[in-house]
């Protein structure tokens, strides 16, 4: 009976060990077999990125700056832009601008809305800094601390306001202007 | 397990002998086990300690793929070259050749079809190669190229005809997308790898280098803006027919070269064996190989083209205080010596006007007050006794008459004469000029704000602001007017010298400059356009000179890269010149 289990016991130990070698082996192939794809991914990785590389590098030769202007020379004939096709700034732009001609259709205009809540109430405070000497609005000023920029928002005022009006006055001409183009057409 | 179950003092004394040494076996028996447990434990311990090492190491390096040779060979043999904008300017490419092997198949002939039908097959695919010449290599049995640089159809053609002694190898090459462009810059790789002529030879090291391969070499130069000037440097040289042209745009504040173009040009992909060497009888003839840098390795006298840096250097000394001075303008006697104008202009000029119409007469006397040691010293401080300052290998040396200048020297090199230098000298010293007086030397590596160099005070900035009101009033009113972009606020000098040959002067060659910088209210680059001989054409109005060839060039380059560098054209902003416009009388500017 002893001789027995022993047996058994040896048995199961030997087939334990066989089982784990077995799986050891199994999980070795897989792994190499999982390596030897990441191995083919990365050539293939490769070979694509030398592809790429020949590709960029045909773009770049039929691209070239010879080829480009060979086929500008042919083809569109464009030459480097001259100063008056540059505009800097609305002053330039509104400078285009011409007056109404007479009979000339009414330009259109957007409507404009402003708000209660939050542009005019600013305007409002910023209207109550202007004259701080006096003192007569400042009663109306919502903070202490807006007392202390006034003297900086009173200087800058009207400059905001002549540019609201340039504003209003380029956008009256890009209207005509609109307006004109349609009218050709 | 009896053994067990009595203590020892009960066993009777009787059998106790025999019962010990079956207690020793068992106990020794036990013992061995245990020993071979503790052995087992210890290499299961070790093998676990070791699966925990890996693990941890695993965890804290991160797994790393070694891609080994994969990796390699994504990795050039020698990196790329890329200009400022990172477009590739050079690159390595793999292409297949056509190679003959004739050991291919080890038994039987080295060929399946006779040699007439290969080469008729080949020829056919490539219809440029030579039937002779194919024919002795394919009979000859001696492995060899038989062609360089296939397309990948053509190798799958070669690859149908089934030869297996037809091999096509991929090999490494270097290859230059934008073909010619920028040649003299770029430099090309010989056979055997190494670097010549250009950037290549400059930074072989570098670009062999593991961290050159990996990263690209990134140079100064704008292809766009190398491509204009290239573009209407060679336009010019047409229409005018000169032997060869070069220029150069130079940033003023960082000494940075945007482009550089010596021209006629080679095409680095196909460097023919005439491109670096010419025959003694073209030699003799004053003529220079393809490959030759004239930016930077030609000598010129570069004549009026100095006459700004001769005033700056008076302005600066103090020798010219009042510009509306007039110096007598009669053909100056200095020993058995003459010196000229080309026309004349009155009996007096004052500076503004002397460099307006380009008097030589004028320009040696005010050299002639400054005195030599002073101008010499300017000179010096724009390096014009020095080779130039740039990466490239082939930089020439500067005809620089050294010692005490005597009076006649000092007043012929006022007006460029007796002195030769490279036009990169000239856009080097035209930088300092305008850029507030700072000497910087030129580069062709990008550089970082934090890289660029000091430099070196050569002018006041007073002075410096001074002469750029005196170029754009050259431009506006005097020889340099046909060089005026409207609207890019342009000033420079024109320069014409005749090229010294046998026994003097010769007077229908001519090296015909002009040297710029836009725009002059705030100067950001330089731009020289040089024509070697420029002949009388009628696209040139039958005229030699630099206002009617090397000028137009600027003209024409300008528009088309300051946009791209950021300088928008304004016609409503200029220099302001209102005080220095009284000095030029009403009509007596430049016909």
């Amino acid at each position: 009976m002893n001789f027995t289990s022993d047996r058994i016991r040896s048995i199961g130990w030997i087939s334990t060990l066989v089982i784990c070698g077995a799986v050891t082996l199994g999980l070795t192939l897989r792994v190499n077999a999982v390596k030897s794809q990441v191995h083919d991914a990365d050539k293939r990785i490769v070979y694509v990125q030398q592809d790429i590389d020949f590709l960029q590098t045909e773009f770049q030769t039929r691209a070239n700056q010879q080829a480009l202007s060979d086929l500008n020379d042919l083809e569109f004939g464009y030459k480097a832009p001259v100063a008056a096709q540059y505009i800097e700034g609305e002053r330039q732009l509104a400078a285009l601008g011409l007056p109404a001609g007479p009979g000339a259709p009414a330009p259109i205009r957007y409507a404009n809305a402003e708000q209660a809540g939050d542009g005019s109430s600013e305007g409002a405070s910023l209207l109550a800094m202007v004259s701080p000497v006096t003192g007569a609005t400042a009663a109306a000023m919502p903070q202490a601390s807006a007392k202390s920029d006034s003297g900086r928002d009173s200087g800058r005022d009207p400059e905001r306001d002549s540019l609201a009006r340039d504003a209003a006055a380029l956008g009256k001409r890009l209207a005509h202007i609109e307006v004109a183009e349609a009218v050709q057409q | 397990m009896n053994a067990h179950a009595f203590p020892l003092g009960a066993i009777p004394t009787t059998v106790s002998t025999g019962r010990r040494k079956l207690v020793n076996v068992r106990q020794r028996s036990l013992l061995v086990a245990k020993l071979r447990t503790l052995w087992i434990l210890a290499v299961f311990a070790l093998v676990g300690l070791l699966a925990l090492g890996r693990i941890t190491y695993l965890g804290f390096t991160g797994v790393t793929p070694s891609h080994g040779e994969l990796g390699d060979m994504l990795i050039p043999d020698r990196g790329d070259i890329v200009d400022r904008n990172g477009v590739p300017l050079a690159r390595d490419f793999r292409v297949y050749s056509l190679w003959f092997n004739p050991k291919a198949m080890s038994e039987g002939s080295a060929l399946i079809h006779t040699p007439e039908q290969i080469a008729a097959s080949l020829i056919r695919i490539f219809p440029d190669l030579d039937r002779d010449e194919l024919l002795g290599k394919l009979r000859s049995g001696k492995p060899g190229y038989l062609r360089k640089s296939l397309l990948p159809e053509d190798a799958n053609k070669v690859h149908a005809l089934g030869e297996p002694a037809l091999e096509f190898p991929l090999e490494a090459t270097r290859f230059y997308p934008q073909g010619s462009m920028g040649a003299h810059v770029l430099g090309y790789v010989d056979s055997y790898g190494h670097g010549k002529v250009g950037m290549e030879q400059a930074f072989n090291d570098k670009l062999i280098s593991p961290e050159g391969r990996t990263h690209p070499s990134v140079l100064s130069i704008d292809f766009r803006v190398q491509s204009a000037l290239e573009d209407e440097l060679a336009r010019a040289m047409q229409l005018s027919q000169a032997k060869g042209a070069a220029g150069v745009v130079l940033d003023v504040d960082t000494g940075e070269i945007l482009a550089l173009a010596s021209l006629p040009g080679f095409d680095p992909n196909h460097v023919k064996p005439n491109d670096m060497v010419v025959t003694p009888e073209q030699a003799a003839m004053g003529e220079v190989p393809h490959g030759f840098n004239r930016v930077t390795n030609q000598v010129y006298e570069l004549g009026s083209a100095f006459k700004p840096i001769t005033v700056a250097s008076a302005l600066d000394a103090g020798t010219i205080t009042d510009l509306s001075r007039r110096w007598p303008a009669q053909p100056l006697h200095i020993g058995k010596f003459t010196i000229h104008d080309t026309h004349n202009y009155g009996a007096s000029l004052n500076v503004l006007e002397t460099l307006i119409h380009s008097s030589n007469i004028v320009t040696a006397q005010i050299a002639d007050e400054l005195g030599g040691v002073r101008l010499k010293k300017t000179m010096e401080a724009l390096g014009m006794n020095e080779r130039p300052y740039v990466e490239l290998p082939a930089r020439g040396f500067p005809i620089w008459p050294s010692g005490t200048w005597p009076r006649l020297r000092t007043m012929t090199v006022a007006y460029g004469h007796g002195i030769a230098v490279t036009p990169l000298h000239l856009a080097s010293a035209y930088a300092a000029l305008v850029n507030g007086g700072i000497w910087r030397p030129a580069t062709l590596k990008k550089l970082d704000a934090s890289e660029v160099p000091a430099g070196r005070r050569v002018f006041k900035a007073s002075t410096s602001a001074r002469i750029r009101q005196l170029l754009r009033m050259i431009v506006e009113y005097g020889t340099g007017r046909k060089a005026d972009a409207p609207g890019f606020r342009v000033g420079g000098k024109t320069g014409s010298a005749e090229k010294p040959g046998v026994g003097g002067y010769r007077h229908h060659s001519l090296i015909a400059t002009f040297a710029a910088a836009f725009p002059m209210d705030k100067p950001r680059y330089v731009v020289i356009s040089m024509m070697d001989e420029p002949q009388g054409t009628a696209a040139t109005s039958y005229q030699r000179t630099a206002a009617w060839n090397a000028a137009p060039v600027v003209a024409r380059v300008v528009p088309r890269i300051g946009p791209l560098l950021g300088i928008m054209p304004d016609e409503t902003r200029d220099i302001d010149i209102s005080d220095l416009k009284p000095l030029i009388p009403a009509g007596s500017a430049e016909e």
